[in-house]
């Protein structure tokens, strides 16, 4: 496969990835907007994480819901906005039209319309906002089907899900560490459940918490379910295990010089997560824990761009 | 209101060719269309146009329009009603166009090797040597089987008695094919029952035609050589034919960056280290190939390809300097090549053209300025044209002057009053001037052309000019198979 190719799906995938968690975490925050009452933080995670505003614009911004959607999902001015990820991995995909099912350009394609139709803007701004919300998780959603229908388990398809599970990892880091952040990384407290309701629903995870934990130390159970459920498909050990299996197959159908090194990067990361349990974060401290995590990611990223990507 | 109406109000333009109605009668060819939209009311048509688009826009069949930093995505204008032509003039065309291609790929092997048909005066040393696009960095390179063009998109017009003339050849990197297959997909869509009642030949055999006779390039033996197709990248407009093409034949599309050439054969760089490639099916334009033989600035070339393309260590689909024939002054001289090298009376006519550098023929184009189109030689895509009936006064001025200071640059053809067909424009059916360009493929094997072409149509009322940079549209072209006509 052409490493500009394998780059490309790597990154439309990565894109995709990130598009999908933003538009959970904002479908959620704003349904729990309605709840004036809860904590007040509502938008406050979305925009920390996916915007570069300061606390102070982040806090004249954040009591306004059009303004915050707006902000969040069609202003260009935004580099991580919904848009612009979109159009970068409508970008990527364009480049290897070739080499993705003619279903899968269609449907990033669509996607891609949906987010430049001219009317999308007007539609968040009123009560359509949750339809049009879900229209576009719900073609996300479909991207997702597609490409696992479609998609022949080749090359691209590694690199694909490579890409995928890299990116999920960055958004469970990304996203436990702000919802952490709000409380002070305190394993001790007992926060309500209505406030985790704001992290679990953006990771699709908030049903599987209620049956799995049936005490009130949700403060811990919260930890234990997004680092370290093996059946929790958003969990950091799930997407390290899965990015693990496809960078082996990635390495056994390109066994060029650099293959061991990255090997060995990438299990040691994997060990990290995997003989770890919420003692030893607890010990380490959870912001230290997710910081080294998410500079592993950033650094195997790096190095996979040098090993198979490099061609220009 | 029905389809019905819109026929009967359908106007015919006196000394203009009306491909689907004479003076008063629907033609044979086209009697089954008119059947089917007399059943229909505007609104479906209007219906099944607004499919179309929806149809390729959602496939991404776009070009993108930059304004305020903001890419705005459009699609090529596509008129619901198919062009029609028949199976009798469809052979004339076919045979006219296989014995000019025949006559033009020998002109460029000899031209770039032994140049006999200077030497015996046929054609004048003087307008080869000052063919901008005659290369001489490839003189003496052998090609595979003799063959420089492997693909031509050749020019066809319909003038006001029917007759079809050859408006240009155009050999270097043509494109469109992949609107001729898509347009009959969309049609497919929107008139199933239509195109299986019709007897429309088959056209989507192209994709694999082209990849057979690319394969066969090879320069080494093996069973499956390494073809891939060359693309200037995602900004390039046609890109998407380009991507539609690599798909349609299952090979990697390239840029310029993905290749490397290593001891004077051209691999690329895959995950898996370099691979050597064998055959290249080029998008890229000539001076764009090599940096270090044409243009050093380009960076959508390979450094070093053509040292690998001498050496016959990788094939190149279309030959480089193929400029040369398609050049619009060398253009006047086909016939002769036709009789010079097959000994044969040319099937399909030039439309006469004058040469701007013969003083006489120069004079005789500047008293008759209003009834002239003046072409750069060079120039292709509707750029470089003067319509000598719609231009002002001042634009022609202009054109003189430029002509006297190079008039080597230029041709002047007389206006010739396009072909026109029926077109579903603002809720009624309009006569819009149109061309076609067939798609010829040369091979190891003989020339094919796929029955079929690309319609282009140009939409504003009265204008001639086709070409998509120009406002232009396209057609679905059908060649249909009649009973013996009355």
């Amino acid at each position: 496969m052409l490493s500009r190719i394998a780059d490309s799906l790597f990154w439309l995938h990565r894109y995709m990835e990130r598009a999908d968690g933003m538009l959970r975490l904002i479908k959620t925050s704003y349904i729990l907007s309605f709840d004036k009452v809860a904590s007040g933080i509502t938008w406050e995670p979305a925009l920390k994480i996916f915007t570069s505003l300061s606390s102070e614009e982040i806090e004249t911004l954040k009591r306004n819901d059009t303004a915050v959607l707006q902000y969040l999902i069609t202003d260009t001015k935004n580099l991580n906005s919904l848009k612009v990820i979109v159009t970068r991995a409508r970008e990527n995909a364009r480049g290897v039209q070739d080499q993705i099912t003619k279903e899968v350009w269609e449907q990033v394609n669509q996607l891609y319309h949906m987010i430049n139709h001219s009317s999308l803007s007007e539609k968040l701004s009123g009560p359509d906002a949750i339809v049009m919300i879900d229209a576009l998780i719900s073609s996300s959603d479909q991207l997702c089907g597609i490409t696992d229908s479609t998609m022949p388990r080749g090359q691209g398809w590694n690199y694909m899900n490579l890409g995928k599970f890299t990116e999920r990892c960055l958004s469970t880091v990304e996203f436990t560490n702000t919802f952490f952040k709000l409380v002070d990384y305190d394993f001790t407290k007992e926060e309500d459940i209505l406030f985790w309701r704001g992290l679990l629903l953006a990771l699709s995870g908030y049903e599987l918490h209620l049956k799995n934990y049936s005490n009130q130390n949700h403060n811990c159970n919260v930890a234990q379910q997004v680092l370290f459920d093996k059946n929790f498909p958003r969990s950091l050990y799930y997407s390290l295990e899965r990015a693990n299996k496809y960078l082996c197959d990635v390495t056994e159908s390109n066994p060029i010089d650099g293959t061991p090194h990255i090997c060995r990067s990438f299990g040691r990361l994997h060990s990290y997560v995997k003989f770890s349990d919420l003692a030893i974060v607890a010990e380490t401290g959870l912001e230290t824990f997710l910081m080294n995590i998410r500079k592993e990611l950033n650094e195997f990223s790096r190095m996979l761009g040098q090993t198979y990507f490099s061609y220009s | 209101m029905t389809g019905d109406i819109l026929f009967q109000q359908y106007p015919v333009v006196p000394h203009i060719w009306d491909e689907m109605k004479n003076a008063e009668h629907i033609r044979q060819q086209y009697h089954t269309i008119y059947d089917a939209v007399s059943n229909l009311n505007l609104q479906d048509l209007q219906q099944k146009d607004k499919l179309a688009s929806e149809l390729f826009m959602s496939q991404g069949i776009t070009f993108t329009v930059y304004s305020n930093d903001e890419g705005i995505e459009r699609i090529f204008p596509f008129d619901i009603i198919p062009r029609i032509i028949t199976s009798a003039e469809w052979n004339h065309i076919e045979t006219g166009i296989k014995q000019r291609l025949k006559a033009l790929n020998l002109f460029l092997k000899d031209i770039y090797n032994e140049q006999q048909i200077v030497k015996d005066n046929i054609i004048p040393a003087a307008l080869i040597a000052s063919c901008p696009h005659f290369t001489r960095e490839v003189f003496g390179i052998e090609v595979p089987y003799d063959i420089y063009v492997h693909i031509a998109g050749i020019d066809l017009i319909r003038g006001d008695n029917g007759t079809f003339y050859i408006l240009e050849d155009n050999l270097r990197t043509p494109s469109g094919v992949s609107y001729m297959l898509e347009n009959r997909e969309v049609t497919k869509r929107i008139f199933p029952d239509l195109l299986a009642n019709s007897n429309v030949r088959m056209i989507n055999n192209y994709p694999l035609i082209l990849h057979d006779n690319l394969m066969a390039l090879s320069p080494r033996q093996n069973e499956n050589p390494v073809v891939v197709l060359l693309t200037p990248g995602v900004f390039n407009s046609a890109y998407f034919e380009h991507t539609f093409l690599a798909r349609q034949m299952g090979i990697p599309l390239v840029e310029g960056r993905d290749l490397v050439v290593d001891n004077q054969k051209v691999y690329m760089k895959t995950t898996a280290g370099l691979n050597q490639v064998d055959v290249i099916y080029r998008r890229v334009d000539d001076e764009f190939l090599d940096p270090l033989v044409f243009r050093p600035e380009s960076a959508l070339g390979v450094p070093g390809l053509i040292s690998a393309y001498r050496k016959g260590n990788v094939a190149i689909a279309n030959a480089l300097g193929n400029g040369v024939a398609d050049d619009k002054a060398v253009y006047t001289y086909v016939p002769d090549m036709i009789k010079y090298y097959l000994n044969e009376e040319p099937v399909l006519s030039n439309v006469p053209t004058y040469q701007l550098k013969n003083e006489d023929e120069r004079q005789y184009v500047f008293e008759n300025m209003g009834k002239m189109v003046i072409k750069e030689t060079n120039q292709s895509g509707g750029y470089g044209m003067v319509m000598g009936n719609s231009a002002s006064q001042e634009v022609l001025d202009k054109a003189k002057v430029a002509i006297l200071a190079n008039p080597r640059n230029f041709i002047a053809q007389p206006i010739i009053q396009l072909s026109t067909v029926p077109c579903l424009l603002d809720g009624k059916l309009q006569p819009r001037h149109v061309d076609l360009r067939p798609y010829a493929l040369c091979g190891p094997n003989g020339i094919e052309i796929v029955p079929g072409g690309l319609t282009r149509v140009a939409l504003r009322e009265g204008s001639l000019v086709v070409n998509s940079s120009q406002g232009g549209g396209s057609k679905d072209t059908w060649v249909i198979d009649m009973p013996a006509t009355t």
